[in-house]
């Protein structure tokens, strides 16, 4: 069975939860025929044949991962310059939502 | 049926293991030293997981894991591949952690290894499944209570921290086996000196634990090996009842509550974890030569193993006590300096295992601030064995020495500890006794076994400080001459 | 001497003037932002414009602290225009959208510390679908971009503002960002020239990523000098990047290019048949002719490239199954829109934020790369994706041993109508197969302006082999000498 055919309704709410996106209830409709559409478009890769044999091509341009010195380049920053712009300090720590009890 | 469940408890360990010896995190130039420092201050864009950002990978963490991988006996791979691994989380800048996976076309750096451990002199092959390198989380702290807080704060210093995961496969049969691997496990990581065990935080453990034949609990992020041992010894009673009750055992995961001692369910989750594993397209795959590895393993230091077998062959001692040394490695290293100095290591060796480890214990010393110094306890040793000091003030003595590492010979001036070795008064003494004990003199002379009793006599009579072996040896020359004189 | 019709000249002449007379950098600001204040409301290339003060102190210092280097700097006093996903220090960067409204990254992309380092002057951010997701600017969170020659049609996209910002002369030069033909699909509707380079020669850092195994930084302008000058710039090993390639240090792309065009050696071109006869009629005869005016000199012949629809397909697979990962970060809590937290559980908060922050077509990318990299699915689709793009990269190898470049039209359509393309949301995928199959097999294309029909400009795609820049240059240049495609400005 390919993806195309278990696409539903209850499959966007699965990728909601996998994504963390929330869709309305039109939207979800919407997304559920268009998604169903793009799978139908990925399938298409199925009719290739003699794919099994071949490695999957990770990096187009094969190198080699170079490998970087253990040594300190970064500054120590103490006054937050990365952070302060865009995230919410408190006592020099950055605000989140909590992990457990809401 | 039997109350007494003889069932088989398998365990298997996931250990996550920080290599604190490297400067710098594992995929950006930001400095890794981060314990004690203000929060959110060893950050840079790569670690923070900005925008546009992009890791480059650490050689020398890449060194250390070879290294570990040796000296834990695995396959080394011939290609390091990273992989994202996904899951939705506060502490996780990216959203997903960079890390290894073994699957079709996907390699962790080793795998396939084992380690020896030993336990109530029995030896076992623990099995490791897999080594990954990855990229540690940031910290999450609450202020307040985690349950009132309305909402939580994080710390990115430790974000991109190099980490090892070692995964054992299931052969752990014992809450104790569980601890003789870690201690070895951890011991092997001390003298590779990729990690120092002893800082905060630099040492995680997950531990699955099941009864054959029933469902798999998986304990998370224990954070020693005393509570790893506590965690198994209460999941091993909380489930044993719940099978003795008829009752089943979810496979869950739970949270081990080391101040409470105990374990908790967490929230379960809603659907099965799904982490979307792929190869990180930012970093392509690296080959590993022959020669690269080669380089890594012929500089490989003493590991605990060799040094285990050298102590037996050099200093002559036997498994057990070689073993507690050198898995204490900064004990091993004491035991090796006082034994330049002094020639009975059989006698070091067990001061050393048993009193003087027990009151470093005690007295909570980081062994990094030892004040004593392997001369201070060779002292003690030769005024043992030169007659001065008795065991009962070898034990008197030794807390203050290893605590403040005072001179002994000083120590016994100030504090009267002299050890009565002149002859004739020892004979006054012994008089003395067996004239108050005829009784106690008959059975000795008819029963060789009932001298101990004289001795500990005369012994009392000097407060202790009465040479043992002098005692003796007057007690049994009297005793001969009552038994010839018939008197 | 007053510079004449000052937003005309080329850039390789610009820099001369300024070199011997600096105060000609702020006469030239003055062209450039006058044409912006005429232009801009009209077709909306920019997101975010340097006011004209920043640039006047910005440009000050510049000639102060480089006194003595002035002569050095190869784009000395030269106002750039930068696609809104390539992060710059201090100015906003949003990727056109509301997720990143008010993000101020606090470090410099690499092509901007060298952009910087050469003395040019970033005047504004431009327009682009949201996160590049998308062929027309049309899903930028704030206003599409209107094609400056027609403003009733797209300017393509994702780098729409990029083209339309140098195509109606608001900047000379700009940065757009290729991931399946960003940069070349705009560059071809607005009738300017357009790089994707080889992947790994430009640094990607920086860059805020949409399928990072494919994205690629490139230059767009209105002539071919122009347009080496900058891949001169922004060309070249990064150790910040562990995709960049280490080699051809020092290759200067002006040089190069010039070297092969008083040489003229004659080259095999390749025309790829299926790309031409799956185009529209206009679309196929324009590109035909300019085939016909490069096969006078060139040796020509048809190759085939089978499967189309594949190709599309596994580009859409691994651009999703990599976007999905991609963009997990954007949790609202480091950067990104802010919300209340308060007793929200984190799920519960990152999806508001995620909700609230992504636009339609980004959600729904998400979503389909999260279902085809889960469990059961990853193999079937993304690996098959990969595998498949093994064999195209492997069809390729062969047909560079037999060619040195292949084109085909850049877009099989002429620009359509703005908001047409939302109706079918699987067309407007379908339209991008001449330009995703140099993203995946990694070679530098190129689209090449070389006609109008009803007013509306049309592009010649060349691809090469991997670092065969030079020689896209080379063809580009020997068209731009016979379209008359040289600093052509749309009267808007």
């Amino acid at each position: 069975m390919t993806a195309v055919d278990k696409v539903s309704v209850d499959i966007v709410k699965h990728l909601e939860k996998l994504t963390l996106i929330r869709f309305t209830e039109e939207e979800r409709e919407k997304i559920e025929k268009e998604v169903r559409k793009v799978m139908e478009l990925f399938n298409e890769i199925m009719k290739v044949e003699g794919l099994d044999n071949i490695e999957p091509l990770y990096h187009v341009v094969e190198i080699e991962l170079p490998l970087r010195d253990d040594e300190v380049l970064d500054k120590i920053d103490e006054n937050h310059e990365f952070l302060k712009d865009n995230a919410i300090l408190e006592k020099d720590y950055v605000k989140a939502p909590k992990t457990v009890g809401a | 049926m039997s109350s007494d469940l003889n069932l088989k408890t398998i365990i298997g360990l996931e250990i996550h293991v920080q290599l604190t010896k490297l400067k710098t995190k594992l995929f950006c130039a930001t400095s890794a030293d981060y314990r004690g420092g203000k929060p959110n201050t060893h950050v840079c864009p790569v670690c923070l997981g900005l925008p546009g950002t992009l890791p480059v990978v650490n050689r020398k963490a890449i060194e250390y894991a070879i290294a570990v991988a040796k000296a834990l006996n695995c396959e080394i791979s011939d290609k390091i591949m990273f992989v994202r691994k996904h899951y939705f989380y506060p502490d996780l800048p990216k959203n997903y952690q960079i890390s290894q996976y073994i699957g079709p076309g996907f390699e962790s750096i080793a795998k396939n290894g084992y380690v020896k451990i030993s336990v109530d002199g029995k030896s076992k092959i623990v099995r490791i499944r897999r080594i990954n390198v990855e990229e540690d989380p940031g910290r999450i702290v609450y202020i307040g209570s985690i349950e009132k807080s309305p909402y939580s704060l994080i710390d990115y210093n430790r974000s991109g921290v190099a980490l090892l995961e070692i995964v054992t496969e299931p052969d752990i049969e014992s809450p104790k086996e569980a601890r003789a691997f870690l201690e070895k496990l951890m011991a092997i990581l001390e003298y590779l000196g990729v990690t120092d065990p002893g800082l905060e935080g630099a040492f995680r453990v997950d531990a699955n634990i099941s009864f054959e034949g029933f469902g798999r609990v998986e304990v998370k992020n224990i954070g020693s090996i005393k509570d790893v041992e506590k965690a198994l010894n209460y999941e091993i009673i909380r489930q044993k009842r719940i099978i003795l009750q008829g009752g089943k055992i979810e496979r869950e995961t739970r949270h081990w509550d080391a101040d409470k001692g105990i374990t908790i369910s967490l929230r379960s989750k809603e659907f099965e974890e799904d982490y979307r594993y792929f190869p990180d397209p930012d970093l392509p795959p690296l080959k590993i030569s022959k020669e690269f590895i080669e380089k890594i393993i012929s500089s490989l230091p003493e590991l605990p193993d060799e040094r285990i077998r050298r102590f037996l062959k050099q200093y002559g001692l036997d498994e057990y006590r070689a073993t507690v040394l050198v898995l204490n490695k900064w004990l091993a290293d004491f035991f090796e300096e006082a034994a330049k100095i002094y020639g009975n290591y059989k006698k070091l060796a067990d001061l050393l295992i048993t009193d003087f480890l027990r009151w470093i214990n005690e007295y909570n010393i980081d062994y990094r601030k030892l004040k004593v110094k392997p001369e201070h306890v060779v002292k003690i040793l030769k005024l043992w064995d030169d007659g001065v000091l008795s065991v009962k003030m070898v034990k008197e003595i030794l807390p203050h020495v290893v605590r403040d590492g005072i001179d002994v010979e000083e120590y016994i001036k100030v504090h009267g500890y002299i050890r009565i070795v002149d002859k004739n008064y020892i004979q006054e003494v012994v008089a003395e006794v067996f004239d108050e004990n005829p009784k106690a003199v008959q059975d000795a002379i008819e029963n060789p076994k009932a001298i101990n009793y004289l001795i500990g006599l005369v012994m009392k009579k000097t407060g202790g400080k009465a040479d043992p072996q002098i005692t003796r040896e007057i007690v049994l020359e009297m005793l001969n001459k009552k038994r010839d004189t018939g008197s | 001497m007053k510079l004449g019709k000052p937003v005309n000249i080329p850039v390789y002449k610009l820099v001369h003037e300024f070199r011997s007379d600096p105060s000609k950098v702020f006469e030239y600001i003055d062209s450039v932002y006058e044409v912006i204040k005429k232009v801009e409301d009209k077709i909306k290339s920019f997101i975010t414009i340097t006011p004209i003060e920043t640039v006047y102190n910005y440009v000050d210092n510049l000639i102060k602290s480089n006194k003595h280097r002035i002569d050095r700097l190869k784009l000395f006093g030269v106002p750039i225009a930068i696609k809104d996903n390539i992060s710059t220090k201090g100015i906003r960067t949003t990727c056109a959208s509301k997720m990143l409204e008010n993000y101020v990254p606090p470090y410099n992309a690499t092509v901007i510390e060298k952009i910087m380092n050469e003395g040019g002057v970033i005047i504004g951010k431009t327009n682009m679908d949201e996160f590049a997701m998308g062929s027309t600017t049309e899903t930028s969170a704030f206003y599409p971009t209107k094609n400056p020659w027609d403003l009733t049609k797209v300017p393509g996209g994702s780098s729409g503002g990029s083209a339309t910002a140098i195509a109606s002369g608001e900047a000379p030069l700009a940065l757009g960002s290729d991931t399946g033909g960003s940069i070349r699909n705009p560059a071809s509707f607005c009738g300017v020239y357009g790089l994707k380079p080889t992947y790994g020669l430009v640094s990607r850092y920086g860059l805020i990523a949409y399928a990072s195994s494919m994205d690629q930084i490139g230059p767009m302008a209105r002539n071919v000098t122009d347009l080496a000058m900058l891949l001169n710039v922004i060309a070249g090993y990064d150790p910040r990047d562990s995709t960049s390639v280490p080699i051809k240090q020092g290759v200067d792309y002006v040089d190069e290019l010039y070297k092969l065009y008083y040489k003229e050696p004659k080259l095999r071109i390749g025309i790829i048949k299926e790309f031409f006869d799956g185009s529209e009629e206009p679309v196929r005869k324009a590109a035909l002719k300019a085939v016909d005016v490069l096969c006078s000199h060139h040796k020509c012949s048809d190759i085939s490239l089978p499967f189309p629809r594949q190709i599309i397909a596994s580009y859409y697979i691994i651009a999703m199954a990599e976007a999905s990962s991609n963009l997990a970060r954007f949790d609202g809590v480091r950067y990104g829109i802010k919300i209340n937290l308060d007793n929200k559980s984190w799920d519960e908060a990152f999806a508001e934020v995620r909700t609230r922050g992504f636009g339609y077509e980004v959600k729904k990318r998400i979503a389909v790369g999260a279902y085809i990299l889960s469990a059961g699915y990853r193999d079937m689709y993304y690996i098959r994706a990969l595998k498949f793009r093994r064999l195209l990269k492997e069809k390729f190898d062969q047909i560079f041993k037999s060619f040195d470049v292949v084109v085909s039209p850049t877009m099989p359509i002429l620009p359509p109508k703005l908001g047409e393309f939302f109706e079918d949301p699987i067309r407007i995928y379908l339209a991008d197969v001449n330009t995703v199959v140099a993203n995946l097999i990694g070679s530098p294309a190129i689209s090449i302006p070389i006609d109008f029909y009803n007013g509306l400009p049309i592009g010649l795609q060349a691809i090469a082999k991997q670092f065969s820049e030079p020689i896209l240059l080379y063809i580009a240049k020997q068209l731009e000498d016979r379209t008359g495609f040289k600093d052509i400005i749309a009267s808007v």
